[in-house]
């Protein structure tokens, strides 16, 4: 294996961009091919920003007519047989567009059995998009409670209207903690899509002393606006869909208290202990 | 289940010749491609051109994505973003032929436009931009959005190679700082 020197690491920058001249990019490739760890991460560093400079593009809508361009374009090309691919054309059940968060029957093979490897050098390495779109979520929650909260996501989503809540690249997304109030097991996750004003809050292990009720709250321009009581089923779990939550800038966080019975005799503030609190991304 | 798995199952009948989930991979991206294939041709036809032959790209040829290396969002923006660098290569020598000046396309950054959230991250990463030192910016921003090569890079700016490279990993590196993790989303 041909051995890590900061000279390759500076070559990875220049990869991640894509400006590399011919002859570094094969020097790079080359070291890259021997399993440099070292050199990985760094293009992975590197992509992460190089995808965040599409993001720094000022933001513009093309016109409406774009969309039936395209989708008449598509459907000629369809016409006419698209490029060999591995899988067979076949027409899709007709009918009623598929909400999104839906389970679609896909052929059952090896996952990815239908993807022809690649080699295009300008796909490169990127990961990190994610992060652009959806690294809130991820944050520093562990990935079984994020598996099960995104579970109950799932479930909240049935419909399309609720999926797009989810689906929206725009999504806000709030990771709530347990405060040194609240019991450390208590988990929930928010996500909130500003074009909307919906959000979906999942919870789990919530479990309410027999005279007291969980209240969510929202932090709009600076100040507590309760969103109800949260109930919980009987393994403590808890799923809210709420409309009107209000304008994306003006949101900050999500919040739990734990309140008297029915909530607090307030709508604009807590009158128990706050036990959860998350910072709304973005 | 994630955004990236709705992705790829929308990818993946797409392929199977279901136009309605290019529809929806088109309507879920396209607010985040146009204003890179904007920003790269500067001009609303051109980059209405070049994203509409990246997703006739895609409808042909979806196979090409390799979920192991990346996501579909950043695949796509791979895909617009090469496609409105040959459109704008192309445009370009079209203009040195017929004699016009070219408009030097960093000095005409455009102005942020303030529209709905994803501003918020443009503005972020255009704060990060302009806290980097002019040279460095200049040669990432030459680099991702005119296509250029190191080489040519250090050709227009008269500068040496190396020197253009370490301009690059130190600007990239230093961006990467400013945008720390928890703010990326």
């Amino acid at each position: 294996m041909s051995e890590h020197r900061p000279e390759y690491e500076e070559l990875c920058a220049g990869y991640a961009l894509g400006s590399l001249d011919a002859a570094d990019r094969a020097r790079l490739e080359a070291h890259l091919a021997t399993g440099c760890a070292e050199c990985e991460a760094a293009l992975r560093e590197f992509s992460a920003a190089t995808v965040l400079l599409a993001a720094s593009a000022p933001a513009a809508q093309p016109s409406a007519a774009l969309r039936d361009r395209v989708m008449a374009a598509i459907g000629a090309e369809g016409a006419r047989g698209a490029e060999a691919t591995a899988a067979p054309r076949r027409e899709p059940p007709a009918p009623a567009r598929p909400a999104r968060g839906a389970v679609v029957e896909m052929p059952r093979r090896s996952p990815w059995a239908i993807w022809a490897p690649v080699a295009a050098a300008a796909a490169l390495a990127v990961t990190s998009v994610v992060a652009w779109i959806q690294s809130a979520r991820l944050g520093a929650e562990l990935a079984a409670t994020r598996a099960r909260l995104e579970s109950l996501e799932r479930s909240a989503s049935a419909d399309s209207a609720w999926a797009a809540v989810l689906g929206s690249p725009f999504a806000r997304h709030a990771l709530l903690e347990p405060t040194t109030a609240g019991d450390p097991r208590l988990r929930a996750r928010a996500s909130y899509d500003p074009g909307s004003q919906r959000a979906i809050v999942v919870f789990e292990n919530l479990a309410a002393p027999a005279d007291r009720d969980f209240e969510l709250w929202v932090i709009r321009d600076g100040a507590p606006v309760s969103l109800g009581l949260v109930q919980p089923d009987d393994r403590g779990r808890a799923v809210l869909r709420l409309e009107n939550v209000g304008i994306s800038p003006t949101l900050s966080a999500f919040a739990v208290s734990l309140e008297p019975k029915g909530g607090s005799p307030r709508r604009d503030a807590p009158s128990g202990p706050v036990v959860m609190l998350g910072p709304l991304s973005g | 289940m994630s955004l990236q798995e709705q992705d790829i199952q929308c990818l993946q009948r797409a392929q199977a010749g279901d136009t309605r989930s290019l529809a929806e991979l088109y309507d879920r991206y396209t607010p985040l491609l146009y204003p890179l294939a904007l920003r790269i041709l500067r001009s609303p036809a051109d980059a209405e051109d070049a994203v509409q032959e990246a997703w006739i790209q895609v409808w042909k040829r979806a196979a090409a994505y390799d979920p192991k290396r990346g996501t579909v969002a950043a695949w796509l923006l791979t895909v617009v973003r090469t496609r409105a660098l040959d459109r704008y290569r192309s445009l370009s020598s079209r203009a040195r032929a017929e004699g016009k000046v070219e408009v030097d396309p960093v000095a005409a950054t455009a102005e942020p436009s303030a529209s709905a959230t994803q501003g918020q991250l443009g503005a972020r990463v255009r704060e990060a931009l302009a806290t980097l030192a002019p040279q460095q910016r200049q040669v990432i921003e030459i680099a991702y959005f005119e296509g250029l090569s190191q080489s040519e890079i250090a050709a227009r700016l008269q500068s040496p190679l190396g020197t253009v490279k370490s301009w690059t990993r130190q600007g990239l590196a230093r961006l990467r700082e400013l945008l720390p993790r928890e703010e990326w989303a």
